[in-house]
């Protein structure tokens, strides 16, 4: 079935996080924007369940040139320093924007937005509202969106970028009734979030998917460095179903202390420095090397304790840590937590310039479905600057674009239309599919990888791509494109994972011994795109 | 793993004319939440089951629903055998989605001017208990004030005053709460108390807007009537009959038995000059348990109608002379028997010398002589700021079941309070009506209640007697008075 309405305008924005409310804020001064979410706006993706904070230079003692370096360094050197530069040089502006639309950010004596030390950075920088910053992003970012102009197009899902020539025109949404709506633009922002849904233990919403990388991939859009998947150290081992929920890492900043069973403060061991504030990629290495030592706990974890900090700063800074905890059966205040590893954060993405342009014109794209700012590790707190200063840059460029005369090829839609007509007869359950896929990737493309696992992976991935997905109604058809999109962005992952012959930063490869630093590396980014694979040699090609 | 059985509201627009039951039997892990429930009907049972969730760790506010008819969301509440899933009661779309976006889109934005600072911490610290709304619109389907009255809504209330508080909002919100009907919230605390985060918008926002509206001159005649009432008399009403006091001889009461506690004993207005017999009774029920009751002449109105309708002018002086009345006579416990007058006492005082007891908590703490049965069915009305307000349920049910049997109905507002009675009696009736359907549902002979504004608008609103617990269970003594007498004449 296809919707009758088609809609058009100026520029389209896919994604209601934090980067693509912001994209559409900014866009909708240059003409008529619309936000397509596949969630109620703002309800999806992870920037509402952002906790920690927001990186930003606001102090005279701190430098954009420190938090440039933090960033690089915390990245591996991997981040595309022209990004970095952008990303460290915004982020106060941005900070400012939200500051001036009303966000409620906890503050100092003196009326400043009050920082906390993150992992990994030598000035305490992280701009926080307790430990729900991003949710207070959001509610700040939507009540601005209710002062422009901007139209919602609310739980319809994109299945397919649309295009002519070979720019990217449009694209094809289906609503919750398995209705398909043509949307035509003379720019498309791509702002869709992650995809660690593809772990069996993923701090994501259910949105985290990984649909812009494979609707950026299927419409010949370049990606880079997907292997570079971030392990959130702190994630919750039970119960069951709970595994993997974000412990913040505020935890720690707010002086949280990690110990194994034997009661031992191990990071000693592994960053004496720097200890729990060390950079997240060197934290869950940590973790995971403790439990598998034997020294974790019957849950599977270890401790993270706070009962050592008062009370009162507890409830005032980590209140849906404890609330969350409590609900659990666990007092934070009195019990430590037990905590491990969980997939976060994908640094890799679709391949952006400074103007948040892509390989393919017509496509912006922004967030965390773009990559090169992270580099190999994202340091805590440069995710949400992220989404505003390259939300603001995509919703600009894109909004700057020139109008068009746009046709729609039919022929597009009547593809997509034959692939959703065989779901409806296909024959296997969705569900079991990606059960079946969260397992495999946690096992073979997880903290530590070898090229046999990597393999072994994709031939699963191949396998579960070639079953025949099915969909029990029309209104089930979303189910079968979101499975679709996961395996197409697994693949992208364990692909690049196989190509980068070296471990830097969160990507660890346990069958290659290397000789060099991070910093000396003879290889730049992993890239993918439907027509060339490979890896550029440091310096660029 | 564990098996459950759960019973799931289904609705199709396109082929069912109301919401149906269905029963699943699924298997979830240990510790599963409401939402894993869900997930396994949708992946093992039935794909075509309908709900929202998005963050699954209570920071979205996409799977309110409710289980067993309170709403929860559906990622945090841990599943149980045998419970049943509903939607919020908002409109349905489907199966357990409902349509809130309409209500979040008709949330004001703040208008920012040029000021690019953040408040002192002093604002910020009150503007982030009202900032934590994660817009699940729980409050919404559970407010009595929507279905009948113009009213925006609880989140819209939070959100007014949020923007009222901070200094970088441009609008004048007060006058834009009080066009959205603030003055029809009956202040029944029911969407505090839906409330995932727990936002006290009744006492956060409300009534705060309603001060704030009173300073502009947004009060409602009636609200001002009272406050001179007051102003004048102590009292926020007139008496009708010879008051409590004036019925009473003694300050002090001794107990019929050896004394147990001594207790003082806070009337509040609507007892006092309008209901003096039911507090008579009181009297009588304490000291017939044993309770020594002090009865401190200077006491006066609480401050309820005050602190609901906004208008604080009075407040510190009301307060000072009711501390005073029972402080000079060294009270440890002050007895409540109004619910209003007992939340007020409880939580809007800054702090008491004495600790503060409803008259149900009292008798069902130190228990009571067992009253003789009625052969009567009765139903219970929860007062909005017992249950609510205190936290008092299962005292009174405990207390009237020794006389008569309890049928039970929801527990909903009756449209007496937050000055909605003597503002808009319409809505206050509209309430009132809706209760008596529900208190004809349970075929109930007698209604019990605890609080005179309860008391006093459902007589209005029923054909049925309706009660305070101790005139009961003064009804049950004095039938088991009765029948001694009978039995044993000479004694």
């Amino acid at each position: 079935m296809r919707s009758s309405d088609q809609v058009e305008c100026h520029v389209l924005v896919i994604g209601s996080g934090g980067a693509g409310i912001r994209a559409a804020i900014e866009a909708s001064q240059y003409g008529k924007t619309v936000l397509v979410s596949k969630t109620l706006v703002g309800k999806g993706g992870c920037t509402t369940m952002a906790e920690g904070g927001y990186n930003a230079v606001l102090n005279q003692e701190d430098s954009c040139e420190v938090h440039y370096e933090d960033t690089m360094r915390g990245g591996a050197f991997l981040n595309d320093p022209r990004l970095v530069e952008i990303l460290v040089k915004e982020a106060p502006d941005r900070m400012a924007d939200l500051v001036r639309w009303g966000a409620v950010f906890d503050v100092t004596g003196s009326c400043e937005v009050a920082q906390r030390p993150f992992g990994g950075q030598r000035f305490p920088r992280t701009c926080y509202a307790g430990d729900r910053t991003g949710h207070e992003m959001m509610m700040t970012l939507k009540e601005r969106l209710a002062s422009t102009a901007v139209e919602r197009l609310e739980e319809i899902s994109v299945i397919s970028l649309l295009s002519q020539g070979n720019s990217v025109c449009g694209a094809l949404g289906l609503d919750r009734d398995g209705e398909m709506n043509v949307i035509a633009a003379d720019s498309v922002v791509l702002a869709t979030g992650g995809g660690t849904r593809i772990y069996d233990i993923s701090t994501n919403s259910s949105s985290g998917t990984g649909d812009g990388y494979a609707l950026g991939y299927r419409a010949g859009a370049e990606l880079i460095d997907m292997e570079q998947i971030q392990f959130h150290p702190t994630g919750a081992v039970f119960p069951y179903d709970a595994r993997g929920r974000l412990v913040t890492e505020a935890v720690r900043g707010e002086g949280g202390v990690l110990r194994n069973t034997a009661g031992e403060r191990f990071m000693s061991r592994y960053d004496p420095e720097r200890m729990e504030l060390s950079t997240r990629d060197v934290v869950s290495r940590a973790i995971a090397n403790e439990i598998l030592a034997g020294r974790g706990t019957e849950n599977g974890g270890v401790y993270l304790d706070v009962t050592h900090l008062p009370a009162s700063q507890i409830e005032s800074r980590l209140p849906v840590m404890l609330e969350q905890f409590l609900k659990f059966g666990v007092d934070i205040r009195k019990e430590p937590m037990e905590v491990a590893p969980t997939a976060h954060h994908i640094m890799g993405g679709i391949r952006i310039d400074p103007t948040c342009q892509t390989s393919l014109p017509g496509l912006f794209a922004c967030g965390e479905v773009a990559g090169g700012v992270h580099g190999a590790n994202r340091l805590g707190g440069n995710a949400l600057a992220d989404t505003q200063v390259f939300g603001k840059r995509a919703g600009e460029s894109a909004g700057k674009a020139k109008e068009r005369k746009i046709v729609i090829d039919e022929a597009q839609i009547s593809l997509q239309q034959d692939r959703l007509d065989q779901y409806l007869n296909g024959e296997v359950n969705p569900a079991h599919v990606s059960g079946t896929l969260r397992t495999a990737m946690w096992e073979g493309a997880g903290i530590f990888r070898t090229g046999e696992a990597l393999t072994r992976t994709l031939e699963v991935i191949r396998h579960l791509a070639g079953l025949r997905l099915h969909a029990a109604s029309h209104r089930n058809l979303l189910e079968c494109c979101t499975v679709d999109n996961m395996l197409t962005t697994a693949s992208l992952v364990v692909r690049s994972a196989m190509i980068r012959r070296e471990s830097r930063g969160a990507h660890v490869r346990k069958d290659i011994v290397q000789d060099w630093e991070p910093k000396n590396s003879p290889f730049g980014h992993t890239y993918l795109s439907i027509h060339r694979d490979g890896i550029e040699q440091s310096g660029g090609k | 793993m564990k098996t459950l059985t759960v019973k799931v509201s289904r609705f199709d627009p396109e082929r069912d004319e109301k919401p149906r039951f269905e029963t699943y039997t699924v298997e979830v892990n240990e510790g599963a939440r409401v939402l894993n429930v869900l997930h396994a009907i949708h992946d093992e049972e039935d794909p075509t089951l309908a709900y929202r969730y998005c963050c699954a760790s209570g920071q979205c506010g996409s799977c309110a629903v409710r289980v067993n008819g309170v709403p929860v969301l559906a990622c945090m509440e841990e599943a149980r055998d045998g419970m049943t899933i509903e939607p919020l009661n908002l409109p349905v779309q489907r199966d357990l989605v409902v349509d809130i976006s309409p209500l979040i889109t008709s949330l004001h934005p703040l208008e920012p001017g040029e000021e690019c600072r953040m408040p002192p911490a002093e604002t910020v610290n009150a503007l982030k208990p009202l900032r934590s709304c994660i817009e699940c619109l729980a409050c919404v389907s559970v407010c009595p004030a929507v279905e009948v009255a113009k009213f925006a809504g609880p989140t819209a209330m939070r959100q007014e005053m949020r923007l009222a508080l901070d200094p970088r909002d441009m609008r004048d919100r007060t006058t834009q709460a009080v066009e959205e009907g603030l003055f029809t919230c009956t202040s029944c605390q029911a969407c505090w108390k839906a409330c995932p985060k727990e936002i006290e918008i009744p006492g956060k926002a409300i009534e705060k807007l309603r001060a704030l509206a009173h300073k502009k001159g947004f009060s409602l005649p009636r609200h001002l009537e009272v406050a001179k009432m007051i102003e004048k008399t102590g009292r926020s009403v007139s008496r009708t009959e010879p008051t409590f006091f004036e019925r009473i001889e003694a300050d002090v009461f001794e107990p019929y038995c050896e004394a147990k506690a001594t207790v003082g004993f806070f009337i509040g207005c609507m007892y006092s000059h309008r209901l003096p017999q039911t507090a008579l009774d009181a009297v009588e029920v304490l000291r017939r348990n044993g309770i020594r009751v002090v009865i401190p002449r200077e006491q006066v109105c609480c401050g309820s109608p005050l602190i609901r309708t906004g208008q604080l002018g009075l407040l510190e002086m009301l307060q000072r002379r009711n501390i005073e009345a029972f402080a000079t006579r060294g009270i440890g416990t002050v007895v409540t028997m109004c619910a209003g007058c007992g939340a007020t006492l409880k939580k809007d005082y800054p702090s008491t010398p004495f600790v503060v007891k409803d008259i149900n908590e009292l008798l069902d703490e130190y228990g009571i002589e067992a009253p003789e049965r009625l052969p009567m069915v009765a139903t219970y009305h929860d007062p909005c700021h017992l249950l609510r307000g205190q936290g008092v349920s299962e005292e009174p049910r405990r207390l009237l079941s020794k006389v008569v049997r309890l049928v039970e109905m929801p527990a909903v507002c009756c449209g007496s309070g937050g000055g909605v009675k003597s503002g808009f009696p319409d809505e206050a009736n509209a309430l009132g009506e809706k209760r008596r359907k529900e208190i004809e549902k349970t075929g109930a002979e007698l209604v019990i209640t605890s609080c005179p504004f309860c008391e006093f608008h459902i007589r209005e609103h029923t054909d049925l007697p309706v009660k305070h617990v101790v005139s009961l269970l003064l009804e049950g003594y004095r039938e088991k008075d009765r029948k001694r007498n009978e039995t044993c004449p000479s004694a």
